[in-house]
């Protein structure tokens, strides 16, 4: 698995998920997104993942349908002296909502791989020589995530002992302060070790990034030709949009549009467990 | 010939008054050079004037000179020195950068522009030098302590440095990870590089060392490693009291995380007034038993019972405890906490805390850090004391210090429970060891039967 087809492939989910307001192309992005991760994570390990999307997407959902009182459907109304809350609640904002829950559900899934099946150096090896420096000093902060988390756990443990209890927002600061001042120590003692290790000194050799394979290159491929296919399908006005207000209707879909996400289902074929 | 030369050098941390090396003068052969003394007396400050961290990355002033492998390392940036003098630090966590061994140890190789095509070569032929050439390709989160430290030094060694400097490398290892490294170090010498460590496990260095260098409080003298010998270890504190009744249990206990059981069917129990020393490997369970004692961990089977009273128990990693603006403060919290009379004063005096009493705790050196926790958490009257590798990075002094403040918690009628690796703190104070190692445990045949 090559971090630069990888990108490819993410890019083009984005720029389709991005670029149309149809649901149904999104929801096919978010398909193969979901199955590209499955495949190449496994299901177990991506669960906390999907938790938290849905969580988002729900939220996002949530949002639109409290916050949009527009539409023709009302299923119920509250009075329109309460503030904020007041006005009718219809169904078209809540589908328009799930709508947008999904295209950030799609989203956040398109860019998981990075994070989920590429290794911090892999990611780093694909960056342009000028990025090298930048993304050495991203990537060793990214690996000092996990020490924050046990950190947390250590502290919260280790002050409940001496007599420390959760009472109100206040009472968190007795842990908070110790992750944050041994979070800032660990970067710091990052930093020297890799000051003393000449980062900094100039112009950088970057190993060189794995050559694309076959399997890479036909990721590529397909990632193009759906950006490309989608992009056409959108100027010829075969790709159209859909808009949830004033009244619900059916989203139009299109073969070409569709055939250009169904190329997004690639990594199926051509990404191996990475579990 | 000299590698090191330092004349009239003084220097102080930023915002300080009181320098932290003081008027060093100093010239350290070819070779092997040891450097030893009392935690918080300077010796991570005077290894990081060897290759320019000091005073560069942490700043502060600097008076006198100081050459190093031929350059002057006041006027040569770090990142410069980089490629003449290599750096291991204490934790072997904290000075990764890739999580991939081959790209880790090539790390510095890339900053410092080594042509491509060499990298390779120059991977492979650092992580044999440092005795660890299986481990190439290999996921850093994936090796022990020794393992990963050893790959710190072969990432200093890709550089082909002409001096290594080592700051306590051992400090956060077992027995098994500090002889790997300290096996690796010997190695590096016998080859003809010169290195510079500072170490608390003198015995083995001391034989092939060409220069001893003592660091007290700022002062820097040289001794004859031949002539020098360290504190003899803490002798075993006479017991006061006999051991009482049952103070903690675990029955049939097992303990997992993540699918993977940790302790299985444990069944083990204390009393009050005794000392148990937890042995065994890194990663064999001592932590986790640990906590299940102090409550912190549920099991998935079994009981844990304890009796009531305070819990006083020290992590790992003391530096989570440490939050205070003074150590007095920190010592001061957990006795208010704990609603028990009692002054900061009498610890403090007890670890030798009283000088840097009203300093920042994080501000320490590791060894006070520790002690600074040590006393955090022991001050009162705790029923149960729960210390996890206790005497990491402290020096025998202190290491005394604390088995005589062990030793009158005991004589309390604490129940006390100590995961170490530390031979000396075991034979002073521990009433029966158990081994815990994959999961199981097992009691020791130890000659400090109590009475």
């Amino acid at each position: 698995m090559n971090a630069r087809a990888v990108a490819a492939w993410s890019a083009c989910c984005l720029f389709i998920v991005l670029s149309t307001t149809n649901p149904v192309y999104k929801i096919m992005v978010l398909a193969a997104a979901l199955t590209a991760l499955a495949v190449g994570a496994g299901l177990r390990r991506i669960r906390g993942l999907l938790v938290a999307v849905l969580l988002i997407a729900a939220f996002a959902t949530l949002l639109n349908f409290v916050s949009a009182h527009l539409g023709a459907t009302v299923l119920f109304a509250l009075p329109d002296q309460i503030p904020a809350l007041g006005g009718p609640y219809t169904l078209e904002a809540l589908v328009f909502g799930a709508s947008g829950g999904i295209t950030i559900a799609a989203a956040i899934l398109a860019a998981a791989p990075f994070s989920l099946l590429l290794d911090s150096h892999e990611v780093m090896d694909a960056l342009p020589a000028p990025l090298s420096r930048t993304g050495v000093a991203i990537a060793s902060s990214l690996n000092l995530v996990p020490a924050v988390a046990t950190s947390f756990v250590e502290v919260t443990e280790a002050q409940r002992l001496r007599g420390w209890r959760p009472r109100g927002p206040r009472s968190w600061m007795e842990v908070v302060v110790p992750v944050v001042l041994t979070s800032v120590e660990g970067s710091i003692q990052l930093a020297e070790s890799m000051e003393a290790r000449g980062f900094g000194s100039g112009a950088r050799t970057a190993v060189a990034a794995l050559a694309l394979q076959r399997s890479d290159w036909l990721l590529v491929a397909a990632s193009g030709l759906a950006l490309a296919g989608f992009a056409a399908a959108r100027a010829a006005g075969l790709a159209a949009d859909w808009y949830a207000y004033p009244s619900l209707t059916l989203p139009a879909i299109h073969p070409w549009p569709v055939a250009a996400c169904l190329l997004l289902f690639t990594p199926v074929l051509v990404w191996r467990s990475r579990r | 010939m000299a590698i090191a030369t330092l004349t009239h050098l003084t220097y102080w941390y930023p915002g300080r008054v009181e320098p932290a090396l003081k008027a060093v003068g100093l010239a350290i052969k070819d070779g092997l050079t040891v450097v030893a003394g009392q935690s918080g007396g300077g010796k991570s400050t005077l290894l990081r004037l060897f290759n320019g961290l000091v005073p560069h990355f942490h700043g502060g002033r600097i008076a006198g000179s100081a050459e190093v492998v031929g350059r002057d390392v006041i006027a040569t940036p770090t990142r410069d020195m980089a490629r003449h003098v290599g750096f291991v630090f204490q934790d072997p966590e904290l000075q990764t950068v890739y999580n991939v061994v081959d790209r880790e140890v090539a790390f510095g190789l890339e900053n410092t522009a080594v042509p491509r095509r060499e990298i390779a070569g120059r991977v492979e032929e650092a992580l044999h030098a440092a005795g660890v050439a299986g481990l190439a390709g290999r996921a850093v989160r994936t090796l022990s302590g020794g393992e990963r430290q050893r790959v710190a030094l072969a990432s200093a060694l890709a550089m082909r440095p002409n001096l290594v400097v080592l700051d306590e490398p051992t400090s956060q290892l077992d027995p098994e990870g500090a002889e790997m490294v300290l096996a690796a170090v010997t190695r590096l010498v016998r080859e003809g590089t010169s290195v510079i460590i500072s170490e608390h496990r003198l015995e083995q260095l001391l034989r092939q060392a060409a220069g001893l260098v003592l660091v007290d409080r700022g002062n820097v003298t040289t001794a004859d490693p031949d002539g020098w010998r360290p504190s003899p270890p803490s002798l075993r504190p006479a017991r006061l009291a006999a051991p009482g009744g049952e103070a903690w249990s675990l029955e049939h206990v097992t303990v997992g995380f993540g699918g993977r059981p940790v302790l299985d069917a444990v069944d083990l129990a204390g009393r009050a007034g005794e000392v148990v020393v937890l042995s065994g490997p890194n990663g064999g369970g001592k932590t986790t038993l640990l906590r299940l004692i102090a409550g912190s961990l549920t099991p998935l089977a079994g009981n844990v019972w304890r009796r009531p009273g305070r819990v006083a128990y020290l992590p790992q990693n003391p530096t989570v405890l440490l939050h205070r603006p003074t150590v007095r403060a920190e010592v001061r919290f957990t006795l208010e906490r704990s609603g028990e009379p009692g002054q900061p004063e009498a610890i403090l005096g007890e670890l030798g805390l009283l000088p840097v009493a009203d300093q920042y705790p994080r501000d320490l050196s590791c060894g006070e850090r520790q002690r600074a926790a040590l006393a955090a958490v022991l001050p009162g009257s705790p029923s149960c004391v729960l210390l996890d590798e206790p005497t990491r990075g402290i020096d025998s002094s202190a290491r005394g210090a604390l088995a005589a403040l062990v030793a009158r918690l005991r004589d309390r009628g604490a129940s006390v429970v100590i995961a170490t690796h530390d031979n000396d703190l075991r034979n002073a104070l521990a009433d029966r060891v158990i081994n815990v190692a994959g999961g199981r445990v097992a009691e020791v045949s130890f000659a400090g039967v109590p009475t």
